[in-house]
């Protein structure tokens, strides 16, 4: 799995594309906890995320701990139909504000 | 930091009796087998999806229960169904009861005592040795239901296993229970591998009633 940083006006968005699982999850989850220590706004995008596992949430939720404990925002974007069906089966999606794509989730925070 | 499984276990303990609630129970057996492939998971020895159980990882983790449960799964292929790795570890639900019970006396936290019942019939009994442990996991499990906060996945697990087996109550009373029952089902629900669980729970209630005469 590939996940890339890029600077926007309101955020910074972190682009995943591939597969969250636990093959990857302990190095994605010292990379996200990096990246949310130092934004105060992070967007997930994951329109080209095509998998995400167990694994993969418990480092969305450690993910969102820290944000909500340090008061910062991260939000997700662009959630495939079987990512978003995980994220409803599982009540991740109350867990985070979701928008169908990056540039509304940035919209969101202007 | 005890496993979840040890958790489990001394949330089912009566500390008036010294015994475990329920535990010759086929729910009971199912909810440690749920309790030690979190642990697995916890470790990142197995993962999962709505569908499937992975193992990523088959070498030891040092605890004897764990490596046990992924001993027993390694019959299965690497990736096969969660209620699959769920029904072979239920089946050595006796077996994971009795060596979750030694690590507890290992760790100090219970005592064994035999005795008799009515001079004739010996008895077992693992009275806590102090409560400090269980009164911990109590209170994680309190402060979590009555805030907004995000749980950790310890946490999500260890409700996940509580709800499913009914011992919630022997954290709240039963309005306090009422009231916090969306908080519980949110949590509860956060973790595919309890999802799981819980349908296996409820295939086999409904298989026990047709057995039953009545049923």
């Amino acid at each position: 799995m590939d996940i890339t940083e890029q600077k926007a006006d309101s955020a910074t968005v972190l682009q995943f594309s591939g597969r969250l699982d636990g093959t990857n999850s302990a190095a994605t989850d010292t990379k996200l906890a990096d990246a949310v220590s130092r934004n105060p706004a992070l967007v997930l995008d994951f329109a080209a995320l095509d998998y995400i596992s167990s694994a993969g949430l418990r480092v969305l939720l450690k993910a969102a701990k820290q944000a909500q404990t340090a008061k910062q925002k991260l939000l997700l974007a662009g959630l495939q139909p079987s990512v978003k069906q995980v994220f409803e089966i599982s009540g991740f999606s109350t867990l985070f504000a979701t928008f169908p794509n990056r540039d509304a989730a940035l919209a969101s925070l202007k | 930091m005890l496993t979840c499984a040890e958790e489990l276990l001394l949330l089912a303990h009566d500390e008036q009796s010294g015994q475990f609630a329920n535990l010759q129970d086929l729910l009971m057996n199912t909810a440690l087998a749920g309790a030690v492939l979190m642990d697995l998971a916890l470790l990142n020895r197995v993962d999962t999806d709505l569908h499937s159980l992975i193992v990523l990882d088959r070498s030891p983790t040092g605890e004897k229960v764990l490596d046990f449960a992924l001993n027993a799964i390694g019959t299965l292929p690497a990736k096969t169904k969660t209620i699959d790795a769920l029904d072979v570890l239920r089946r050595q639900g006796n077996e994971l009861e009795q060596q979750v019970i030694a690590r507890l006396i290992e760790h100090g936290i219970l005592k064994e005592q035999e005795g008799r019942f009515l001079w004739v019939f010996e008895t077992r009994r693992y009275p806590l040795i102090d409560g400090k442990e269980l009164r911990e996991v109590k209170r994680r499990i309190a402060d979590l239901l009555l805030s907004d906060e995000i749980p950790d996945p310890r946490d999500i697990v260890i409700i996940a296993l509580a709800q499913s087996c009914g011992l919630l109550n022997r954290v709240f009373s039963e309005s306090e229970l009422r009231s916090a029952q969306d908080r519980i089902d949110q949590i509860a629900k956060m973790d595919l591998i309890g999802q799981a669980m819980t349908d296996m729970m409820v295939e086999l209630n409904a298989a026990l009633t047709k057995l039953l005469p009545y049923g």
